[in-house]
């Protein structure tokens, strides 16, 4: 996984120093290159460049993008929609998907193709872009960073796939309740199976997800071979046992929201939970609540191009200006996750609302990332299925 | 003014060519292991890709394909290096002991080739070997490039070396150590500077360029009670009984794998297929196995049973891939081997001591250092290694005892090393003293005269004599059509022959030429020549084509003639060399 994704950096580096910087993407030639061509021109102009040229030259140009509702659609909404309509007149309409690949399949197969963009997870992308289901994406068409650093260096690893562009990270973590703990604190994820220096109850996913690593990490596996160790019956054992010394002491949450409750009626005092939602029960609402952000689980949000579309010049010009550094950065004013691009970081301020400083709460601030899990997803893609059942047998155990 | 620019200009040029050669051997040994990981991952021998395959018939039939197709790649591919035989670590050692310095390129980097298809393919051997040759290889063609360099190539080689154990173990203090331990195997300011250049230089990019985990890490564990010293001491006296049975497995395998009526390049292939019909059982033998080191750090992952076995089949698969031509090193499977054993050593140990035990990490890196430092005779370097990637001084002092008597005994009952032993048996015997290897490298060529008087076979004695003694010469040499050599002729014969016979100036000199022993080839080493002059009484020894067999054949042409004289002085030369190179400063 790690030379995997390392590879592919370093193909992505060595794309980019091949071609001149505006190379549009190389299969669409003729009229379609140079109208990504002039897209681009038109960003570059910026929202001043005169009474709306692009407005005047595309009364009606839209762009289809799938997405997730709910806050985190308003903080795209708010970090690159809006922003992208302004400078390029292309409006950008939002519907909303639920993750999966289901209607992808019957969209691009049977026809009908409406979604002209997908925002969807890393695993999802991969498994979708093995299918053949999305278009390659050719990274030299991204922004360096501001100090030109090229994008291949500046994105995260494993940001960079065949056929996506990672925009976020976000993670999975643990986190508990202050006043259960009111001398020693958890500090470390190993801590979380430490039921005498840290008793009480734990609410973790009913899953294997980011509850096996841990359970690895914590006889202090490195975490770069978790997967390859997990890939044997003696390290599913061993994770197995040491999830066996908490079991009593669990309740199985089901779906994300609930162990943020657990945590604040005093149900649960040490919880998994995505990062997000616990900085709104921490940062925005004000409980006191503490993330551990060692072995935090991340994973990666990314942009997909579902095969076919009529629009790529605009989705590709659309890409071009969401991942840049700035748009990124803006995103983290309105959710919690982190910006996919290094240089973004740097560039965080406060939440749009509560005017919280946001870095501290990001899972890339370097701080909270330095011994961050990156989470499997091909491994997770092709093998969800046997881990999950091991995982409930071992449950009914 | 002019001596400080001297300085300066040494010293940058000292440290420019550190940083390059280190620069370019670290970045061969990292792209060198990712390719390995790449290859596992892609053909099926890493425990991930081997679990997320879902065809168990596919599965099986890459378990014992791989290896063997790999093996078979390997064995074509040695048939193009001059040896037919990967070169490793003792290649290194014995061009750096005998002065030259030179690795040849060609076989230097198949040999890296044919190590990066034997690990990718899963073959149960080591990457160490095959980076250090590698470094050493990059040395080598730096000081080839660089003018300046070219007399202290075996410092440039060094260097390569050391940059690639700094990379490879992230261990930069190791790394330096590494090369004068096992490769330099002396201390001076000269080689010191440079090496400990290329080494930083590894070990920065390895460390902030390109950052990857270390080998094992251990979390702080202590030393719980004294008397468990004493059990670091059986652990280091037992390790060198398994690491003498790893090596010994080593060498016998070969003998077998040569004894075998197959054709050699069939070999890798037949020990592929071997491995990998085993492995259907057991994955654990297949590569680096570094899961089972991860894991044998861990408290009760395996049973002492599994343990005892684990560590008899990872010898037996190293020996199998190693001894039938696989190319590969020695050391990565010995830690394994090593760590396994210490980890049963741990098990007994509790049964002795039960919760007073300390950690059962101390136990198996113990078991691990005393069995790989063995078999590279790098006491120190082992050492160095496990106190720079834990940084724990209660695990290095007790690695420490456990490698000094692991040392003890494996250099009583075997050698000091495995590499030394395949020296040895090469014909070049480290432990006799440098100056023997020397000698052992350089040829007689370098010191034939043409200086002689040849004589045809119907010259007259009388002439004869007149001649050798207007030559003011005690020898003459006979030669017939087209410089064949047919013998020598003394003139202290002639005259013998004279006062027996009375002056008979007809008689041609063929009848007094006779076939002197020694003769020489070009090819023989000076130290050949040394042993072979013992009793020889003469001016000059003669010097005569080589022959098919290396011998100096009959009906050969005379190339030269060597003094007695020169051999002397080619001797003075060694011990000079040696003397110049081991007492160096900067």
């Amino acid at each position: 996984m790690e030379t995997a994704t390392k590879m592919e950096t370093e193909m992505a580096r060595a794309a980019e120093a091949g071609g001149p910087r505006m190379r549009p993407f190389p299969r669409p030639a003729g009229r379609s290159a140079a109208l990504g061509i002039a897209s681009l021109w038109l960003l570059a102009a910026g929202p001043d460049a005169g009474p709306g040229p692009a407005s005047a030259a595309s009364p009606d140009r839209a762009i289809t993008v799938a997405s997730w509702g709910g806050p985190y659609e308003h903080s795209q909404v708010k970090a690159y929609f809006e922003p992208f309509t302004k400078a390029t007149g292309i409006r950008i309409d939002v519907e909303r998907y639920d993750g999966g690949l289901e209607e992808l399949r019957q969209q691009v197969n049977g026809g009908g193709l409406t979604w002209d963009l997908m925002d969807m997870t890393m695993a999802d992308n991969r498994a979708a872009c093995r299918q053949g289901l999305l278009e390659p994406i050719d990274h030299s068409l991204l922004h360096p960073a501001p100090d030109g650093t090229p994008a291949a260096g500046d994105f995260v690893d494993g940001a960079l796939t065949e056929c996506g562009v990672a925009q976020i990270v976000y993670a999975m973590v643990a986190a508990y309740h202050r006043d259960a703990f009111p001398g020693e604190r958890p500090a470390r994820i190993r801590d979380l199976f430490d039921i005498h220096r840290f008793p009480g109850t734990r609410a973790l996913q009913r899953g294997p997800e980011a509850n096996l690593e841990w359970a690895l990490r914590s006889y202090g596996v490195p975490r770069q071979d978790l997967y390859q160790l997990l890939s044997t019956e003696r390290g599913l054992r061993l994770a197995f046992e040491r999830l066996d010394r908490i079991r009593d002491h669990v309740i199985w949450w089901t779906s994300a929201g609930e162990p943020g409750e657990m945590l604040v009626s005093g149900e649960a005092v040490i919880v998994s939970e995505y990062n997000g939602r616990l900085f709104d029960l921490a940062a925005v609402q004000g409980h006191p609540i503490e993330i551990i952000w060692d072995g935090q689980v991340y994973e990666l949000g990314s942009w997909g191009i579902p095969r076919g579309t009529r629009r790529l010049d605009d989705v590709l010009a659309f890409i071009r200006f969401a991942t840049g550094t700035r748009p990124l950065a803006d995103q983290a004013k309105y959710i919690a996750y982190g910006p996919a691009r290094r240089s973004s970081m740097k560039l965080v301020s406060t939440h749009a609302e509560t005017g919280v400083d946001m870095r501290p709460h990001l899972p890339t601030n370097p701080a909270n990332f330095r011994t961050a899990i990156l989470k499997d997803t091909e491994w997770y893609a092709s093998l969800y299925d046997r881990i999950k059942a091991r995982f409930d047998l071992w449950l009914t155990r | 003014m002019r001596w400080g620019l001297n300085t300066a200009s040494r010293i940058v040029s000292i440290a420019v060519l550190g940083m390059v050669t280190g620069g370019l051997a670290s970045l061969a040994a990292i792209g060198f292991v990712d390719l390995v990981l790449l290859l596992n991952e892609w053909l099926l021998i890493s425990p991930r890709s081997r679990f997320m395959q879902q065809d168990a018939g596919l599965l099986l039939i890459a378990t014992v394909c791989v290896p063997a197709a790999g093996g078979l790649i390997v064995g074509i591919a040695h048939r193009y290096i001059p040896e037919r035989r990967p070169h490793g670590p003792p290649d290194v050692i014995g061009a750096v002991q005998g002065l030259d310095g030179r690795i040849p390129l060609r076989s230097g980097f198949l040999s890296a080739l044919t190590s990066l298809v034997s690990l990718g393919a899963g073959a149960s051997v080591g990457q160490y070997g095959p980076l250090t040759h590698l470094g050493a290889t990059l040395g080598s063609l730096a000081a080839r490039l660089s003018r300046h360099a070219e007399r202290n190539a075996t410092v440039w080689v060094g260097c390569g070396v050391a940059a690639a154990i700094s990379t490879a173990f992230n261990a930069p203090i190791a790394g330096i150590v590494f090369a004068h331990e096992v490769i330099l195997r002396h201390y001076s300011l000269r080689a010191f500077a440079p090496i400990t250049v290329a080494a930083t230089s590894g070990h920065v990019i390895a460390n902030v360029v390109f950052e990857r985990p270390p080998l094992f890490r251990v979390e702080a564990v202590t030393v719980g009670s004294a008397p468990e010293f004493l059990g670091f001491i059986l652990i280091g006296i037992a390790g060198a009984f398994v690491a003498v049975l790893y090596m010994r497995a080593i060498l016998f395998s070969g003998r077998i794998a040569r004894r075998l009526p197959v054709a050699d390049y069939l070999k890798p292939a037949l020990a592929g297929a071997v491995l990998g019909l085993a492995a259907i059982g057991m994955p654990d033998i297949l590569g680096i196995g570094k899961e089972a080191l991860r894991f044998a750090v861990i408290e009760h992952a395996f049973a002492p049973g599994e343990l005892a076995f684990l560590v008899i089949a990872k010898i037996l698969a190293t020996a199998l891939c190693i001894g039938f031509g696989f190319a590969g090193g020695v050391f990565s499977p010995a830690l394994l081997t090593g760590i396994l054993f210490g980890a049963l050593a741990g098990s007994g140990a509790e049964l002795l001591l039960g919760d007073l035990r300390s950690d059962i990490a101390i136990y198996s890196i113990c078991g691990m250092v005393a069995v790989a430092s063995a078999v590279i005779g790098a006491p120190l370097t082992t050492i160095l290694i496990v106190f720079e990637l834990t940084r724990n001084y209660d695990l290095a002092t007790a690695a420490m005892v456990s490698v000094v008597f692991s040392n003890l005994v494996s250099y009583r009952i075997f050698g000091r090393s495995l590499f030394d032993v395949q020296l040895r048996m090469r014909g070049f015997d480290l432990s006799a003293g440098r100056d023997r290897v020397i000698l052992g490298r350089r040829l007689i060529e370098r010191y034939v005269s043409q200086e002689f008087t040849t004589l045809a076979p119907d010259t007259p004695l009388g002439e004869a004599k007149s001649r050798l003694l207007a030559a003011r010469r005690h020898e003459g040499y006979v030669l017939g059509a087209g410089g064949i050599y047919l013998g020598s002729v003394k003139l202290a014969e002639i005259l013998a022959s004279e006062e027996e016979n009375g002056p008979a100036s007809g008689v041609p000199v063929s009848r007094l030429a006779k076939r002197g022993e020694p003769l020489l080839t070009p090819k023989t080493s000076v130290w050949a020549a040394m042993e072979r002059m013992e009793d020889f009484v003469g001016e000059s020894i003669p010097v005569i084509e080589e022959g098919d067999d290396g011998r100096p054949c009959d009906g050969g042409r005379l190339l030269g003639v060597v003094f007695e004289a020169a051999i002397v002085n080619a001797y003075l030369d060694a011990m000079n060399d040696i003397r110049r190179e081991e007492h160096a400063g900067a």
